[in-house]
């Protein structure tokens, strides 16, 4: 060996050699003490036991100078002619010989028990090493404690460097922190699906295994250990089987998430599709009752009195201002749902925005009902005026739709509160209904009463959110339904100079 | 020889509607489908007032205003959906008159072409001076204000507001000219002195200031004095 000996491995050789010259000592000792007393071949026999004893218990260097000691010993002190180290008879040759072979044999033998009771009890290490592994990463919510937990594992076992990484779609995740050549090797592992290193077939000129987490198809990783050496099977087969439960934990992670990806999807698709519903309603009943009226007019204009031509003519003009309506808050609301429009937040009074909406609302069948009520000296709100006008515009359409008495509309302040709220008479929003109201598709008790409530009052709340704002329905006390926007007071701008 | 109109919509069906019912008020109906069949009509026909539809296939409207005023005072009202807010205003800003959201009722688009032509000629004819409607009676010549027949005192800046909407006789007048105007253009964005003067100025010339009759709000875009 060209390598100089550690000291422990001379420690060691100490050890044995003192092993052997006591095993040689005491046999020859024995020998010694009852020369003449037994045979030749019985003093053979003690040589032969105490070269069996320390092949057992000495590596297979310390068998064999132990059994070459022996047989020198027993030649020099008692095979005759005594005291020299020739030999008389082929026999006492042959006994020689013998004891050689015996020891070597024993030495292996032991030697084999040996390692096999060491390679048990590292296979049972790395048991319960797997098993401790298995049962943390049941615990491991992340794909980064997965591969965090995994990282220690192999350290454990494989002192090198180490490497582990994510991987999908056959792509490495995280580069970072990763020396390049480690790095190659990673992405080349997840490409190819197979361990890659000494003692594989495949890259046997590298200094370390690259494992791939989990079959061809389905690599989610790939880690790298080293010393990596060609004969240590067993370490390459130990981190295959990290590898193993490594990559079940992270497909467990992701199947988990792609499980709750689905079903957000199908979450989405379900209120795509009752939103459709709600909207198609919306937009087909003013549709049906337009082409009905028009297509009248077309065809029968000639039959129909002249009140009733009035009439249909009136209603297509009514329901295409509804169905205006509608498609303008379907796109607000969408517009507002996807986020994307920077919203145009600008200081606001709201006596102009109820001054223009109630203005437009008078001129409706109906509008003359709308009592207003502002307090003097509101302050200023920040807010989008298009968005807060359509807002007050919807409760207000609302409430003239779903009661016949009068409408009120009162603004004031409260705090660091600037409240609008808008009040009727009509049947009211049942208790169960009242937390409901403000979804999309929501149309409560009042189906069939009256048309085109689906999305107003979702626009409504959308409006209200982006604003910081709450909107609130209420039972009144004796009867009807009261609708309260509380819009934050900010702090005031600088005042204008009153010239 | 009656008014003609440019009728610019690139919608089929929209531009037969107009185009009759613009026909049956008396007026000479021109269509253009997009901005460069407007702009050589323009060159080659008389034409009083334009209606421009926003959204065309070849662009941009504003091009088409900032061509129209470099030469003369044509009318132009501005035909507009609700989503495109930003543009209308940028093209009331660049010199149009006044807008019409849609969808809107054939009477309210005779009314804005009716209050757009008033105009026609201004460079030529004097200014509007004077506001006198629902017993609201504004002179601006005169400096002065009267409610039912009795004298309303305003602030310079009160009245400075509101010369600026008699002057635009009925037209809409954008947030932002009115602050230039008014404050100058370091004050473009301060709307909130809109907002606080507006206020001032309904308290006092309106008889219910919470339904202004008088002093309209354009949500979004800007004020204008009721004139029908």
């Amino acid at each position: 060996m060209a390598n100089p000996l550690t000291p422990a491995e001379r420690a060691r050789a100490g050890r044995d050699l003192v092993g052997v010259v006591v095993a040689i000592a005491a046999g020859t000792a024995v020998c010694a003490a009852l020369d003449g007393v037994i045979s030749l071949t019985s003093q053979a026999m003690v040589y032969l036991f105490a070269v069996v004893a320390a092949s057992y218990a000495l590596d297979r260097v310390g068998a064999i100078a132990s059994a070459v000691g022996a047989v020198t010993a027993f030649n020099f002190f008692f095979v005759p002619p005594r005291y020299t180290l020739a030999v008389e008879h082929r026999e006492h040759l042959i006994a020689l010989v013998a004891m050689l072979a015996v020891a070597l044999l024993v030495s292996t033998l032991s030697a084999a028990l040996k390692r096999e009771t060491a390679a048990a009890h590292a296979s049972e290490t790395r048991a319960r090493q797997l098993r401790e592994l298995a049962a943390g990463l049941l615990a491991a919510e992340r794909e980064s404690d997965v591969l965090r937990i995994g990282r220690e594992a192999l350290a454990r076992r494989f002192t090198g460097p180490v490497f582990l990484v994510g991987a999908r779609d056959g792509e490495v995740d995280d580069r970072t922190a990763i020396p390049d050549d480690v790095a190659r090797g990673l992405r080349c592992c997840v490409g190819e699906a197979a361990v890659l290193g000494p003692g594989t077939g495949r890259w046997p000129g590298l200094d370390a295994w690259y494992v791939p987490l989990g079959p061809r198809d389905s690599v989610v990783g790939a880690a790298c250990v080293a010393p990596a050496d060609a004969a240590d099977a067993v370490g390459r087969e130990h981190a295959e089987a990290i590898a193993a439960l490594l990559a079940q934990a992270i497909g467990r992670l992701r199947l988990a998430e792609a499980n709750l990806a689905t079903s957000a999807a199908l979450q989405r698709q379900h209120l795509q599709s009752t939103f459709l519903a709600a909207v198609s309603h919306d937009l087909r009943t003013p549709l049906t009752a337009i082409v009905a009226a028009a297509s009248s007019l077309q065809q029968q204009r000639a039959r129909l009195p002249v009140g009733e031509q009035d009439r249909l003519l009136a209603a297509i003009v009514a329901d295409a201002s509804h169905l205006s309506a509608v498609t303008e808050n379907t796109l607000q609301l969408v517009r507002l749902a996807a986020g994307g429009e920077a919203l145009r937040l600008e200081w606001q009074a709201v006596e102009e925005i109820v001054g223009s909406v109630v203005a437009r609302l008078r001129a409706r069948p109906g509008g003359d009902r709308i009592g207003v009520r502002i307090a003097a000296d509101l302050p200023l709100v920040r807010g989008d005026a298009t968005l807060l006008g359509q807002l007050v515009g919807n409760l207000l359409d609302n409430a003239l739709k779903y009661s016949d008495g009068p409408v009120q509309l009162v603004a004031l302040r409260a705090g660091k509160r600037l409240l609008v709220s808008v009040k009727d008479r009509g049947g009211g929003v049942g208790e169960a209904d009242r937390a409901r109201v403000f979804e999309p598709f929501y149309r409560g008790g009042r189906i069939g009463a009256t048309r085109g409530a689906g999305l107003g009052l979702a626009l409504c709340k959308a409006i209200a959110d982006v604003h910081g704002a709450s909107l609130v329905v209420s039972a009144r006390p004796r009867g009807g339904t009261r609708f309260t926007l509380a819009l934050p007071v900010e702090a005031q701008p600088e005042a204008a100079l009153a010239t | 020889m009656s008014l003609a109109v440019l009728v610019v919509e690139d919608d089929r069906e929209i531009r037969d509607v107009l185009r009759a019912s613009l026909a049956a008020e008396g007026f000479d109906v021109l269509t253009a489908v997009s901005l460069s069949e407007a702009a050589a009509l323009l060159d080659h026909a008389r034409v009083d007032v334009v209606v421009l539809d926003l959204g065309l296939p070849d662009g941009d409207g504003a091009e088409l205003v900032r061509r129209i005023r470099r030469t003369s005072s044509l009318p132009v009202v501005i035909a507009s959906a609700r989503h495109q807010e930003a543009e209308k205003i940028a093209l009331l800003d660049a010199g149009a008159d006044d807008f019409l959201t849609k969808p809107f009722a054939v009477g309210e688009l005779l009314a804005r072409i009716r209050v757009a032509l008033r105009h026609r000629g201004t460079a030529v004819q004097p200014a509007i001076t004077r506001y006198d409607a629902g017993g609201l009676v504004i002179d601006l010549d005169a400096h002065r204000v009267e409610r039912n027949g009795e004298a309303l005192h305003l602030t310079p800046t009160e009245f400075n507001v509101v010369a600026c909407l008699v002057r635009a006789d009925g037209r809409v007048v954008t947030h932002r000219q009115l602050l230039v105007d008014v404050w100058g253009a370091e004050h473009i964005d301060d709307v909130h002195y809109l907002r606080l003067y507006m206020a001032q100025l309904r308290a006092k010339l309106e008889d219910v200031p919470s339904e202004p009759r008088h002093l309209v709000t354009e949500t979004g875009v800007g004020y204008r004095l009721a004139t029908e």
